[in-house]
């Protein structure tokens, strides 16, 4: 038997109230003088045994109406781990403990730790036993071992992590683990977690545990999930180039339970100030979206949180992310010296439209540039340029090479000869013929790999496949280049390569009304911008997720730079880059400090948006999934073990109790009452 | 008759009248005279208050004290034929006067530790029995009865032979005044020893609460009775031990003589004990009836005038 509120056993001292009283009173009997005793002594004492009789009769059960008040008090219940012990045949164990940040909640990695601790406890001798910690990835913390005061001593260093939960992994690990076990005869996997419904995803589960697997399950999480509100992402540039922001920011809030929350504060802070405070009504299961704009940003990183004032499970009610404001970089648009307007009209106004951009492009001839200046650029963009000197070609191959960035695109004065021999060693491709079609049997950009950064805002509108394409060139893409668009006949339309540090796009027909009649679409200006932001990587992202790794570029004439965890500790075990740079990966939500040497900046880590939906699992499609049905004629067996609070609230052992207990102090108060009428007849 | 009237008024449950009267003045509580220091002082107070409450004596003899006259009928002694008056009017009276007595009357009182008992810190049953001999010697003395006082517990330690003066009463008073409980009781041997002291036949008043068995107590009586006395006892108790009504769940009553303990349970014991009481009683009253003893039952917080008019009334057809 076991108890789920142990504490209230201190009431059993009440017990002892009835017994001093009994002693007490008995003790206190007043000593008189009589001078008739020899009358007293003829009244038969048998009454008065009866009577001591009676009166001991009536304080044991007043006792034990106590005690078993007080036994349902700390509410008992029986356990049902008998299938665990009863199985004394040493094995191989595997304790799986979930250490996601669902298991941050109140005590309940504590208490998986408890429990993990009395199964080791409870495990017969000779048993092997192992400890892994999982969350999304699982963690070996202890190989196997018979030496239970090791392991014991190792549960009391274990502390929950912010990952999300992959049951998945857990038991891939567990097996994988016990497969370097040969021979045993008995193989068990324990599963102490909180069963969330996120860490299974049932839709695509094929993962089965091996049938000579022993699968059980403890249940730490309780029956009814604590409601949970979170900030489960935002989304918001992570450079601009301008004062004021600009665009909107989105904020997606979750609602995780199935009741409503309202009047829920939202607030904006950036570098610990708030700029904005909005007030959000969630229905049960709702997520909704809020949007900030126009607030203005300092030059660098900005350290900005979204947290919405729920009350409720705090790790996931703040979220962070940076927006980092620099000077828009020089960018070159070389075009041909042809008469009338000019060739990059289009690409010109569709570029100075916005101010966030993050180049200010300058436009020349291909004649008029200076071969030496065109390092001093960030991106140069050869529409339709024409032939090229020697010593531009020579210029721009280097700069592509150290790591500028170059946007080609065909057009009337490109000549494929010329253009292979001036820029083969950047472009992505080689080029063989011209197209040139009548108005009438245009083609259309129809293979579309929408997956890619530059398209994937694409992938819902099929705008791109109504503009019509008159004239290309043919290409042979260079055999690392990636083609990102064809047209209809299977030709490229966009390739993308690169070139040294270098990244080189090529659009095989015209960035102006020559060839095509994009620039007349609405689509024009976004697949400009996309493309324009793509290359010139000048669009950072402004969070990361957990676990995810990141770059930290060293500085020009230094090192790279020391990095702060969110918690202050300094990160000594980061991966070098061939280049010099350090990899990051993201362990803890918040910002990461990046400490160089000029000024210092700011790396945002958040957490799975998913950890804070504590939804049960579905436990018997769980089971099933992942043994192929408990109890099945191939020895599979998976049992759950349901937390002390549901074997509880299912046994309801003290119900009966405290009806005892009633039935009992009813019987003593009949008791006492016909003792006391005896009296009153006397 | 005043103390006819007692007869009329409720009964407790051993069937002994509970003390009333005319009123508050009349009777003295046993308790506001335990005040008075002086037995001297308390009897006379109680005599004194007992006699002028009467509106005339009941001791009317021939004594040489004139106290009146009556019509003359044939067979009257002539001896009291007042002669002057038959020669002055002519008319046969007769002078009636105050009885005269010399009747020696001893006051017998039990000092054996039993008598200790009192409840609640009131009057015990040995004082209540200081108060009523010293009463009733004061009674007696002012009739010029000889008095005197016997105490005993299992055997006599105090005698003080019978005087009729009026200092002898200085005598009882101070006797009675240092005598204390102690003792066993062994009532019968103590009145059998009594009856061999005192040889003049006489009235022997005996105030003891007999806890002693009822056939022992016969033989001491018919011994008395032999010896000629004329035999009254008091039976003096404390209501308590009528009643046997304590407010305590359990008591642990120790015997006043043997010192011996028990537990007892009251609500359990007293019906109990009360029957046993009342058989007790019972059997007293028929050993004193079946002895020609007088027998009254009086309880400590009775009046003493209570006793004096039960002893008077008693006396009066002797």
């Amino acid at each position: 038997m076991w108890f789920l509120s142990p504490l209230f056993w201190l009431g059993i001292t009440a017990v002892a109230a009835p017994i001093l009283v009994h002693l007490v009173r008995r003790t206190r009997a007043r000593k008189i003088e009589f001078p008739a005793l020899t009358f007293v002594r003829q009244v038969p004492q048998r009454t008065i045994r009866r009577r001591t009789f009676r009166n001991l009769l009536l304080l044991m059960l007043r006792c034990l109406a106590l005690l078993l008040i007080v036994i349902a008090f700390t509410r008992p219940f029986f356990s049902r781990r008998s299938s665990a012990q009863a199985n004394n045949a040493a094995g191989a164990t595997v304790v799986l403990i979930d250490s996601s940040l669902s298991m941050r909640r109140e005590q309940m990695f504590a208490n998986a730790v408890q429990r993990a601790g009395s199964i080791i406890d409870e495990a017969p001798a000779g048993e092997r036993l192992a400890v892994l910690t999982f969350g999304n990835r699982y963690e070996l913390i202890n190989r196997f071992t018979n030496d239970k005061a090791r392991l014991r001593s190792i549960l009391k260093g274990l502390s929950p992590g912010w990952e999300g939960t992959d049951y998945e992994q857990a038991l891939r690990g567990a097996e994988s683990l016990l497969g370097e076990l040969k021979g045993e005869s008995r193989k068990r996997v324990i599963l102490i977690s909180d069963f969330q419904a996120s860490g299974w995803n049932q839709a695509n589960a094929s993962y089965k545990l091996s049938s000579d697997i022993q699968l059980q399950t403890f249940d730490v999480g309780g029956s009814n999930p604590p409601p949970n509100v979170a900030v489960t992402n935002v989304d918001a540039h992570g450079v601009v180039f301008g004062q004021k922001y600009t665009e909107n920011l989105s904020v997606q809030l979750s609602n995780f339970s199935d009741t409503p929350r309202d009047r829920l504060a939202v607030d904006f802070q950036i570098n610990d100030q708030t700029v904005e405070k909005r007030e959000v009504n969630l229905n049960a299961r709702e997520t909704k979206v809020v949007e900030f704009t126009g607030f203005n940003l300092t030059e660098g990183a900005n350290r900005c949180v979204i947290e919405v004032m729920s009350g409720d499970f705090a790790p996931d009610n703040k979220f962070y992310f940076t927006i980092r404001r620099e000077a828009p970089a020089k960018a070159l648009i070389v075009e041909s010296a042809a008469r009338g307007r000019s060739d990059s009209f289009y690409l010109q106004s569709a570029l100075n439209l916005t101010d966030a951009m993050p180049y200010n492009f300058t436009v020349k001839t291909a004649g008029a540039v200076d071969p030496a200046g065109v390092s001093d650029n960030a991106l140069v963009i050869l529409n339709d340029s024409g032939p090229l000197s020697p010593a531009l070609a020579e210029n721009l191959k280097r700069f592509v090479e150290n790591g500028g960035q170059l946007i080609i695109s065909a057009g009337p004065h490109t000549d494929a000869n010329s253009f292979n021999q001036s820029l083969r060693d950047v472009s992505p491709a080689t080029l063989t013929e011209s197209v040139q079609n009548k108005a009438s049997e245009s083609v259309a950009i129809t293979d579309i790999r929408f997956d890619h950064p530059i398209f994937e805002v694409f992938r819902d509108s099929g705008r791109l496949a109504a503009a019509r394409v008159f004239g290309f060139v043919r290409s042979q893409p260079q055999p690392n280049a990636s083609v990102l668009a064809r047209y209809e006949d299977g030709s490229a339309a966009l390739i993308e390569g690169n070139a040294g540090k270098g990244r080189v796009l090529l659009f095989t027909s015209s960035l102006g009304p020559s060839w095509n009649d994009l620039p007349l679409t609405p689509i024009y200006l976004p697949l400009v911008h996309q493309m324009i932001r793509y290359v010139g990587r000048r669009e950072a992202g402004s969070w990361y997720a957990l676990g995810q790794s990141f770059r930290v570029a060293k500085e020009p004439k230094a090192d790279a730079p020391a990095v702060d965890a969110p918690d202050g500790a300094r990160l000594t075990d980061n991966r070098l880059t061939a280049d010099g740079d350090v990899l990051v990966t993201g362990r803890q939500p918040g910002f990461y400090r990046l400490r160089y040497a000029e000024r210092p900046d700011f790396a945002a880590v958040d957490l799975n948006t998913t950890e804070g939906d504590f939804t049960k699992l579905d436990f018997g499609a769980f089971i099933n999934g992942v043994t192929g049905g408990a109890g099945k004629a191939e020895g599979r067996e998976a049992t759950r073990n349901f937390s002390n609070e549901e074997i509880e609230s299912r046994q309801k052992v003290w119900w009966p109790l405290l009806f005892l207990a009633l039935l009992i102090l009813l019987t003593e108060s009949l008791l006492a009452q016909r003792i006391k009428m005896a009296k009153l007849v006397n | 008759m005043l103390w006819r009237k007692k007869t009329t008024t409720p009964t407790n449950s051993l069937g002994t009248a509970p003390p009333s009267g005319p009123g508050p003045a009349r009777f003295l509580d046993p308790e506001v005279l335990a005040r008075i220091g002086s037995l001297e002082l308390l009897a006379r107070a109680v005599v004194e208050g007992f006699m002028s409450g009467l509106h005339r004596s009941p001791f009317t003899g021939f004594s040489t004290e004139f106290t009146e006259y009556r019509q003359y009928n044939p067979g009257d002694d002539l001896r009291y034929l007042d002669w002057r008056l038959l020669a002055r009017t002519d008319r046969y009276f007769i002078k009636k006067y105050r009885a005269d007595t010399n009747t020696q009357c001893h006051l017998l009182i039990d000092t054996s530790a039993s008598m200790r008992y009192s409840q609640d810190g009131r009057i015990s049953k040995l004082t209540y029995a200081k108060f009523l001999t010293a009463s009733l010697a004061y009674l007696l003395n002012r009739q010029q009865d000889a008095v005197g006082l016997v105490a005993f517990d299992q055997h006599v330690h105090t005698h003080v032979p019978a005087r009729s003066r009026t200092g002898h009463m200085r005598t009882i008073f101070g006797h009675l005044s240092i005598l204390e409980a102690g003792g066993e009781t062994r009532l019968a041997e103590s009145l059998h020893e009594l009856a061999d002291i005192l040889t003049r036949r006489g009235m022997v008043v005996l105030i003891s609460d007999f806890y002693d068995q009822a056939e022992r107590l016969q033989s001491a009586f018919q011994h008395l009775r032999f010896r000629g006395h004329d035999v009254m006892a008091f039976q003096v108790l404390d209501k308590n031990e009528i009643d046997f009504d304590f407010k305590d769940p359990i008591l642990l009553l120790e015997d006043a003589e043997t010192n011996e303990q028990m537990p007892v349970l009251p609500d359990v014991v007293m019906n109990g004990y009360r029957a046993r009481l009342r058989e007790h009683l019972d059997e007293m009253r028929r050993c004193a009836a079946a002895n020609r003893v007088d027998y009254e039952l009086i309880t400590t917080d009775q009046p003493l005038d209570y006793a004096l008019f039960s002893f008077l009334s008693r006396r009066v057809g002797k």
